[in-house]
C-alpha cells in the first residue's frame, strides 16, 4: 500500500468503484489484527480514554480483545537549551538535569499505563517517543500501520484551542488513519435531585 | 433562524417501529451509531465501522444507522428579498423528494449491513445535521458515534468536513472519524 506524500496534505478524493459500492464491498475485512494506537499523556483525559478503550474493546465481555492490538504511545518533550537556560546557570548541567527529570516523568507515565493494562489483563505495547505530540503521533501511526488512532480530549473551547492548540483537533484533520476521540462525560447539571420518571 | 427539530424515528430494519428497544439500550453491550447521508464516504464509514469496530464481536454490539433528513423550509426567499410562504403543494413535493432520498440512503445502508451479516436498527432525524446527530446520539444512548471525515461537500483541501468537526467537539459521547482510503484507486 503506497502512501502518497502528505507534506501539504492534499487529500485525494477517492473514486469509489460504482459496482463494488452497489454490493457494499468497499474493502475486505482486515486480515490480521486491527491496530489501535492510543495517545497517552499524564492527564485524567488519557486515563479515561485508556480505560474506556480497554472496557469496550479488550474486556472479557467483549471478546477479550481478540483481533485487536493496542499500542500506547507517550510523547516525551524534547529538552533543549532554550528551555532551561537562564541568567547565571550553566546550560550544560541544567540541561542534563532537566533531561533526567523528563525521562523520570516519562517512565512514571509509562508505568501508569502499563499498570492500567495489567489491571485489565491486557498486553499492550507501550512506547515513548520524543518530540511534539502531533509529530510523534503521526510517526507512530505510520510506524505501526495503525488502523485507528485513539485520543482523549481536553474539551477545550474554541478560544482555548486557538491559544493552546489541540492535538485531537490536529489529528482529526491530518491523521492518515481513522481517529477516535474519547471524551470524559461532563457531569450533568441538576441530575442529582431529579427523580427518575418511569 | 432555522428551527432545529430533531425528531427521531427509530425502526428496526424492515420490521417496524421499535422505539423502546433502541432507546433503552440494555439489550446489547456496545451501541454504535453511524451517521449516513448521501455521500459515498458515509457509506464507506459504515462499512469500515462494521469491519473495524464491530469486527469479530458483532453479537455484543448494537449498530444503529442514523440518517438526518434534509429539513424542509416552510418559506423561501425569491430574488427580490421578501420572504414568501411557499405554497403547500411545493412544500409537500419537496418533502416527498427528501423522504424518497432518505429511503434510498437508509436502504443502501441496510444493504451494506445485511451483506456483512449485521442486524442494524435505523433511525431518521430531521433538522440541521450537526445538532440532529448530536441529539439523536444522546437519545439513543450511543456508546460511540461514527462519521465519515467529509460529507457531501467533498472539497479537496478540506481535511475535515464541518459536521464531523462539529461532532468531534460537541458530541457528548466518543466520536470516531473515518478517513477515506489512502491514495487514489488505480
Amino acid at each position: 500500500m503506497s502512501t502518497s506524500g502528505s507534506s501539504r496534505g492534499e487529500h485525494i478524493v477517492p473514486e469509489f468503484d460504482a459496482e463494488k459500492v452497489e454490493k457494499g464491498l468497499f474493502h475486505q475485512a482486515k486480515e490480521g489484527k486491527i491496530t489501535m494506537v492510543l495517545a497517552f499523556d499524564d492527564s485524567e483525559h488519557s486515563f479515561y480514554a485508556l480505560e474506556w478503550t480497554l472496557n469496550h474493546f479488550y474486556s472479557p465481555a467483549t471478546g477479550g480483545g481478540m483481533g485487536f492490538q493496542l499500542v500506547i504511545v507517550h510523547a516525551k518533550r524534547a529538552m533543549s537549551a532554550a528551555n532551561v537556560s537562564g541568567p547565571g546557570t550553566s546550560a550544560e548541567e541544567v540541561l542534563q538535569d532537566a533531561e533526567m527529570d523528563q525521562r523520570k516523568l516519562a517512565a512514571k507515565t509509562v508505568e501508569k499505563a502499563r499498570a492500567i493494562c495489567s489491571a485489565h489483563s491486557v498486553e499492550a505495547v507501550v512506547e515513548v517517543m520524543e518530540g511534539d505530540a502531533k509529530h510523534v503521533l503521526m510517526e507512530a501511526v505510520a510506524k505501526h500501520h495503525a488502523d485507528i488512532l485513539i485520543l482523549g480530549s481536553h474539551g477545550y473551547n474554541s478560544v482555548q484551542r486557538a491559544f493552546m492548540g489541540s492535538v485531537s483537533d490536529h489529528m482529526a484533520h491530518h491523521a492518515q488513519c481513522s481517529v477516535m476521540i474519547v471524551k470524559r462525560p461532563k457531569p450533568q447539571k441538576g441530575t442529582k435531585k431529579q427523580t427518575h420518571k418511569a | 433562524m432555522e428551527e432545529v427539530t430533531a425528531t427521531v424515528v427509530i425502526e428496526g430494519a424492515g420490521v417496524g417501529p421499535e422505539v423502546a428497544e433502541a432507546t433503552t439500550a440494555e439489550k446489547k453491550g456496545f451501541k454504535v451509531v453511524v451517521a449516513v447521508d448521501d455521500s459515498e464516504i458515509s457509506h464507506y464509514a459504515l462499512s469500515w465501522a462494521i469491519d473495524y469496530v464491530l469486527a469479530n464481536r458483532r453479537e455484543d454490539c448494537q449498530l444503529v444507522v442514523l440518517h438526518v433528513q434534509h429539513f424542509v423550509e416552510t418559506f423561501m426567499y425569491p430574488v427580490a428579498g421578501h420572504a414568501v410562504y411557499a405554497p403547500t403543494l411545493s412544500i409537500d413535493a419537496v418533502r416527498k423528494a427528501h423522504e424518497e432520498n432518505s429511503k434510498r440512503v437508509i436502504s443502501r445502508a441496510v444493504d451494506i449491513c445485511k451483506s456483512k451479516h449485521v442486524d442494524a436498527l435505523t433511525a431518521v432525524a430531521e433538522g440541521d445535521p450537526k445538532d440532529a446527530i448530536c441529539e439523536a446520539a444522546e437519545k439513543l444512548h450511543a456508546d460511540l458515534l461514527v462519521v465519515g471525515s467529509r460529507g457531501l461537500g467533498m472539497i479537496k483541501r478540506a481535511f475535515l468536513g464541518s459536521v464531523s468537526d462539529y461532532l468531534a467537539h460537541h458530541a457528548k459521547c466518543p466520536v470516531l472519524i473515518v478517513k477515506p482510503p489512502k491514495g487514489s484507486h488505480k
